[in-house]
């Protein structure tokens, strides 16, 4: 489970870049954060990291707060970031078995790496092929199946679907509908209203550091979330 | 984990075209120059060996010791076997030295006097290399090692893990020293399965050595550069800031400070020239010449000429004290001018060695000059020896020249194994250390504060 607990953020410059955020992500949930550049999505995020220190409040991951004990935090997160780039003269396999090794599994064998590649849609002779070689929706496949064979309770994503074309957009929202049904807790900061209402359980809207609306699917299924969306962000309120 | 982070860095660094290039163009460099120190001194020994043999039989030939004294002795300086290696200031200062009674010996004939063409391209050694391009090499390995991770995203992914940032940091700096490692090391050892293949070319244990100490520099001073880029890295947001920050430091280290410093002690510590010095010399030898003069019309006077034995045996005596007197006065004031000149020389020359010394690529240089006797040190060795043996052939061949005083009738031919030879020793490997160790020390003080730096950056490095 994910916590924000007046999660606050003020930058040296004097930013107040995040300002008593509050919200939680439960197992088998996917939480979309909605907002604009610089609404404070990514810096929630960098706080369930600890790639930077809050200024008050707590993130917590499974009750353990990330800038007490930052290693044990993010053991139980795992990541996947906007644009994955990952090693370009590495193959799919190497880059997997390096992040894997990193997230704790020393165990796993090359078909273990195969078998999530193929879970996350990616073309057998893709598993040895350059990383140069991939093209962006491939690459987000492949940084999914690094998150995935973490095998991590919480799963965090940062604007995952950007730049991607429809059909590997879709693709990847079912690989997340697949990791909720396993339980995993899902917080994921996108501004794609359109695919956060097809999974979301839950939708908040961010603005100014601060969560201005959250709502529940069936609340925000019988809403129009677009219209919602916008009223905020113009500063009419719902 | 430190594990794998060190595998994946080799690995990465081994897969890229950097690395391939690299490699090819030091295994290029590092052979050719192998091969040319190789025939430089090969050439270097044969000509050696023709100006010992060609000065025996001059000496052979001469058939009074007046006419020895006349030729003076000829000393040629032993060319260096690790002078394949690192070239040092052997092309540039004189190899031949002539030894009589009346003038100062120097050193003369330098390769680059008999041809200067090579003055114009210089050496290709190991020490160019590493110093150039090695250490052009070690930045372009470094310059994107931590920003380049940030920009494509993987450190963030890499810390996204349970990894502490110290053993991120780590394993990234032993696995790119490792992996930069490869195009010096097998090269290197190629070179020195090549060196030992030539029939002239006889390495001792002391040699060796030597070759490890040298290979331990080089090891440091790509460590320098290394942990520089390292540290330029960890302290920039952009990787094109920190390769041109990082090149920047580079031109000023290998070029601006070697160079500055030698131009900037000239203004500190003046001294005269050679000319001036000379001019010194010559206008004292002017007045003792009218001393002699002098001295002789006196005794003359004093004492007419007169053919008893008594009066041969009188002034042989007189001549033999009065040419000792002169030649000490001359040689009292040589010495002391000499004295004062090398002292002010001295001087600038420790300054500007002091003052480079704050660059890497000078103190590579030092310490690799002073392990392969090819510095500015063997070769003051070599001159103080020589200036060491002027006196001692000076009062052998006076001493042969009064015996035959008076004599008359043919003097006797000489005996060459009489006369005294010069010794000299090359420096010891423990004295070459001694007078290289304030450079390693300047090194690995540059490598541990880097490091440190670079520690201490990466553990705040904003990875966002």
């Amino acid at each position: 489970m994910l916590e924000a607990k007046d999660l606050t953020k003020r930058y040296e410059d004097g930013l107040l870049a995040l300002d008593h955020v509050n919200f939680e992500v439960r197992e088998g949930e996917i939480y979309c954060m909605l907002g604009a550049n610089g609404a404070g999505k990514t810096t929630t995020i960098n706080l369930f990291f600890n790639f930077i220190d809050p200024t008050e409040g707590q993130a917590l991951v499974n009750g353990i707060d990330a800038s007490k004990d930052p290693l044990e935090a993010k053991g139980n997160i795992a990541f996947v970031s906007e644009n994955v780039m990952l090693y370009h003269n590495f193959t799919a396999r190497q880059n997997i078995d390096y992040f894997a090794k990193l997230g704790g599994k020393t165990d796993l064998q090359k078909d273990d790496y195969y078998a999530v590649m193929r879970k996350v849609g990616l073309q057998d002779k893709a598993f040895e092929a350059k990383l140069k070689t991939f093209s962006k929706g491939m690459r987000q496949k492949l940084g999914i199946a690094i998150a995935i064979i973490k095998d991590a309770p919480n799963i965090i994503l940062d604007e995952p679907t950007s730049g991607l074309d429809p059909k590997a957009a879709a693709e990847f929202m079912d690989i997340l509908t697949e990791l909720k049904k396993q339980g995993k807790a899902i917080l994921m900061s996108t501004h794609d209203i359109f695919r956060a209402k097809t999974i979301a359980d839950r939708v908040a809207i961010m603005k100014e550091g601060r969560i201005v609306m959250e709502r529940t699917r069936e609340e925000f299924l019988k809403d129009d979330l677009e219209k919602i969306y916008l009223n905020y962000m113009q500063g009419i309120a719902a | 984990m430190l594990r794998t982070i060190i595998n994946k860095e080799i690995l990465e660094n081994i897969t890229s075209p950097k690395f391939v290039f690299t490699f090819l163009l030091c295994t290029i460099l590092i052979l050719l120059a192998v091969y040319a120190g190789v025939g430089n001194y090969r050439s270097e020994l044969k000509e050696y060996h023709s100006a010992l043999a060609l000065n025996e039989k001059n000496l052979e030939s001469q058939t009074s010791w007046g006419l020895i004294a006349g030729m003076g002795m000829k000393i040629t300086k032993p060319p260096q076997v690790l002078g394949c290696m690192i070239s040092g200031i052997q092309d540039a200062v004189g190899r031949n030295a002539t030894v009589n009674i009346a003038f100062d010996p120097s050193l003369v004939d330098s390769r680059y006097d008999s041809n200067p063409v090579f003055a114009i391209f210089g050496p290709l050694d190991l020490a160019l290399i590493v110093k150039i391009v090695l250490s052009l090499f070690a930045i372009l390995f470094t310059y994107d090692a931590i920003v380049g991770e940030k920009e494509r995203g993987t450190l963030k992914l890499s810390l996204a893990n349970r990894v502490p940032r110290d053993q991120v940091i780590l394993g990234k700096a032993i696995g790119s020293f490792v992996s930069l490692l490869v195009p010096l090391v097998i090269p290197f050892l190629i070179g020195l399965i090549m060196l030992n293949l030539f029939p002239d070319v006889h390495l001792s244990g002391d040699d060796w050595a030597r070759i490890g100490l040298i290979f331990l520099f080089f090891l440091l001073y790509l460590f320098v550069f290394f942990t520089l880029g390292l540290f330029v890295s960890a302290r920039t947001n952009r990787s094109s800031s920190s390769l041109f920050i990082l090149l920047f430091v580079w031109v000023v280290f290998i070029f601006v400070v070697p160079k500055g410093a030698v131009v900037l002690s000239k203004y500190m510590r003046p001294v005269p020239s050679v000319h001036e010095i000379n001019s010194e010399k010559d206008a004292y030898l002017q007045q003792i010449q009218n001393e002699a003069i002098e001295g002789r019309r006196t005794f003359f006077q004093e004492n007419p000429q007169e053919d008893t034995p008594e009066w041969r045996q009188k002034a042989q005596e007189w001549g033999a004290a009065f040419q000792q007197e002169l030649t000490a006065k001359i040689d009292a004031k040589n010495a002391e001018l000499e004295e004062a000149y090398q002292a002010k020389r001295r001087a600038q020359q420790l300054l500007a060695l002091n003052l480079s010394r704050i660059s890497p690529s000078s103190a590579l240089t030092f310490g690799t000059q002073s392990l392969s006797k090819t510095g500015i040190q063997e070769h003051e060795r070599f001159l103080n020896a020589i200036k060491s043996y002027k006196p001692i052939f000076t009062k052998f061949i006076n001493g042969k020249l009064t015996e035959n005083i008076g004599t008359g009738g043919q003097p006797p031919k000489p005996d060459l194994d009489e006369l005294p030879r010069m010794d000299f020793k090359p420096m010891s490997l423990n004295d070459s250390f001694m007078l290289a160790l304030p450079d390693l020390v300047v090194m690995a003080l540059m490598i541990i504060v880097l490091f440190a730096g670079t520690f201490v950056s990466f553990l705040r490095y904003d990875i966002r």
